[in-house]
């Protein structure tokens, strides 16, 4: 039997949740609301767009409620109006990359309502949404989870959060065991993951910070990245993204969370996250900064790359 | 026809073929994931996972080569693929709701235009399918006419039976002929017991009242109310066993290069995007209502099937948890 996790403040926080939803819609203080709603398969959820009081007892807060739903605030999704005030449920993770985002001067807390989740995690991707959530069955971003409460947000449910078994930090594992890997070893794991991409796209479109009006890698005037699934188009793709979210991924793992083929995503944002925190003392969190790692330079910067 | 065939003996006829030289392509682990791909022997089979991806791509691959060119001086020159050289193929542990897919492509595919590429490698290829046994509330092949003993597109079906081995019924020459050439392996049909199939948790819906609706709603609020929320990728078309768009791309230098053709998904937003810039699918709402139209209408107006058989990969594969059995549900009672 592997260790269950306590998740009974769902049910108090889901309350909580469509409460506040319908007085906040009703006083007309947001014009919507993003959240999460039951669906057809036992124990999952999709995100919904509530716009009515009526319809805020559908949103609901589960360990199925996997979406970083911060993707429906960026321009990327041009079908969601964003009139007036829009409120969100979020989690500590989806927080940070809202955070993050209005660090990027793509979201202004004033057009926002928080309605944070005090968060006690979500299940992985590699299990059925009826599934307990356990030591096994919970997604590997939450063993290593420091925002489970998040914080500066409109409305916080008023729940207790349990005590959390001790987790072991599944990515801190895997980065080490890469680590130790050599080069030639570290690049034939690599290699094998890429090549089940099928350049889906799904990871990229999920990402939050993925909010560019035409990514590099659909261009074709010049044709700069080769769009076939193949060896050269998938390395390019892997690097790009790896490269482009590094110091800006909020680590809600939504790529790897979404991707058909298993490849693990997060763990290149998760080195790359290691790697700045290393560099430039730089992680993503709660506090807005329009100042990113890799977009400023101050002369203390490491510069022992010039050789 | 109708025969029996241990565990053992399957395992010894793969063997055999695999050593002959013919192309076994079998569900399979690659790197944690089930995929239906060519094995090198018959212990590397696995059949208990539905695999991540369809049978299709053993006919349509996800990528292929179709010609390449070189350029040397005011010289051109252009090679084409010689689909001659594609492989004898045996593609086994296929799930009947991937094998029924199979008749639903050859009509695309040699309609009109003759994709010899698809032709040529289906002509070469002898289909067994399994039926299943165990199922997930994904799974809803029940809802659209098949079930998890379906063999529509087998040319030989196996059915598990108690004692490991299977059932085994041919449906076509081909699946005579393979019997016929391994003869000692197949055995009369035995007594033993069938395991239960698997038993989707779906009632059957009315596909003539879902096109009957579509045909009369193409503006409609229901596809606001579903899409605003898909977020445009190929994840759902990709794993479908009945998807065929592709895209046709150049790769290579000035120099020299291939002519390419890839799966492609009407999810994307460059899916018809015009040169002129222009998108007559420009919103995401657009782009899934031409997933159900071409699913349960266009198919159907053209062909006289439906492009689902409800294997329920796109369920199980959306990020943002769209469920097309519950769409085309709701469409039913409407
Ligand atoms: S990472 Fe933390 S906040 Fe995010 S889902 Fe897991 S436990 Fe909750
Ligand atoms: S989601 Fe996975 S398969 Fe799809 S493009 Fe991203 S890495 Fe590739
Ligand atoms: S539309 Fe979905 S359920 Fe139907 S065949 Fe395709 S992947 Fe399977
Ligand atoms: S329906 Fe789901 S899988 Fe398909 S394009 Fe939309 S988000 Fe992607």
């Amino acid at each position: 039997m592997t260790e269950p996790i306590d998740t009974s403040i769902y049910s108090a926080v889901t309350a909580a949740i469509q409460t506040e939803a319908q007085r906040i819609l009703a006083a007309g203080l947001v014009t919507a609301i993003v959240g999460y709603a039951a669906s057809r398969r036992n124990g999952s959820t999709q995100p919904i767009i509530v716009t009515d009081a009526a319809a805020a007892e559908k949103l609901i807060f589960t360990p199925a409620s996997v979406n970083n739903l911060a993707l429906y605030l960026t321009k990327a999704k041009k079908e969601i109006p964003k009139k007036g005030k829009i409120g969100i449920v979020v989690k500590g993770c989806d927080l940070k990359a809202i955070v993050g985002l209005m660090g990027e001067a793509q979201l202004k807390r004033n057009d926002l309502y928080l309605i944070g989740v005090p968060c006690a995690g979500v299940l992985a991707s590699t299990v059925q949404p009826s599934t307990a959530l356990t030591a096994d069955t919970i997604a590997s971003k939450c063993t290593e989870c420091d925002a489970r409460l998040p914080s500066d947000c409109d409305y916080v449910p008023n729940v207790q959060l349990p005590t959390q078994p001790q987790l072991a930090g599944k990515y801190a594992v895997e980065i080490a065991r890469l680590e130790a890997l050599t080069p030639a070893e570290r690049w034939a794991y690599w290699k094998e993951q890429f090549a089940k991409c099928i350049k889906c796209y799904a990871c990229r479109q999920v990402c939050p910070f993925c909010f560019c009006e035409q990514c590099l890698c659909d261009r074709n005037k010049p044709q700069m990245v080769d769009t076939t699934p193949r060896p050269a188009g998938n390395t390019a793709w892997h690097i790009v993204r790896a490269m482009h979210l590094a110091g800006r991924c909020a680590g809600c793992a939504e790529c790897e969370r979404v991707c058909p083929m298993d490849i693990p995503l997060n763990l290149l944002n998760r080195k790359m996250a290691k790697e700045l925190k290393e560099l430039y003392d730089y992680e993503a969190g709660f506090e807005v900064n329009d100042k990113g790692p890799l977009t400023t330079y101050t002369d203390k910067d490491d510069q022992s790359f010039i050789k | 026809m109708q025969k029996y065939i241990s565990q053992q003996n399957l395992t010894t006829l793969l063997d055999t073929l695999i050593k002959q030289g013919t192309r076994v392509v079998a569900p399979h682990m690659n790197a944690g994931v089930p995929l239906y791909e060519p094995i090198q022997s018959a212990a590397d089979m696995a059949t208990g996972q539905l695999p991540r991806r369809s049978a299709k791509e053993a006919f349509f691959p996800v990528c292929e080569d179709i010609m390449s060119y070189e350029k040397e001086g005011q010289r051109i020159s252009l090679k084409d693929i010689d689909p001659a050289r594609f492989p004898e193929t045996v593609l086994v542990g296929v799930r009947p709701c991937d094998a029924a897919a199979i008749p639903v492509l050859d009509e695309v595919f040699s309609w009109d235009y003759k994709d010899e590429f698809f032709l040529e490698r289906r002509k070469k290829t002898t289909i067994i399918g399994l039926a299943c046994t165990a199922a997930d509330d994904a799974c809803f092949c029940t809802a659209v006419g098949l079930f998890p003993g379906e063999t529509k597109g087998s040319d030989l079906f196996l059915t598990p039976l108690e004692d490991g081995g299977y059932a085994c019924e041919s449906y076509s020459d081909k699946g005579e002929t393979l019997i016929n050439g391994n003869k000692e392996l197949f055995a009369e049909p035995t007594k033993t017991k069938a395991l239960s199939l698997a038993e989707p948790q779906t009632e059957k819906i009315d596909l003539k009242k879902v096109k009957s609706w579509l045909d009369e709603h193409f503006e409609d609020p229901l596809w606001d109310g579903i899409a605003t929320r898909c977020v445009g990728c190929g994840a759902c078309a990709f794993v479908c066993p009945a998807c065929h768009c592709f895209d046709i791309v150049d790769e290579g230098t000035e120099k020299a290069g291939k002519r390419r053709k890839s799966w492609d998904a009407c999810g994307f937003w460059k899916f018809t995007h015009h040169a002129s810039g222009h998108n007559p699918r420009d919103l995401q709402p657009k782009r899934y209502r031409n997933r159900i139209m071409h699913k349960f209408k266009y198919y159907d107006d053209k062909f006289g099937q439906t492009l689902c058989t409800g294997c329920g990969r796109c369920v199980r594969v959306c990020p943002v948890g769209i469920d097309i059995a519950s769409i085309v549900e709701e469409i039913s009672k409407k």
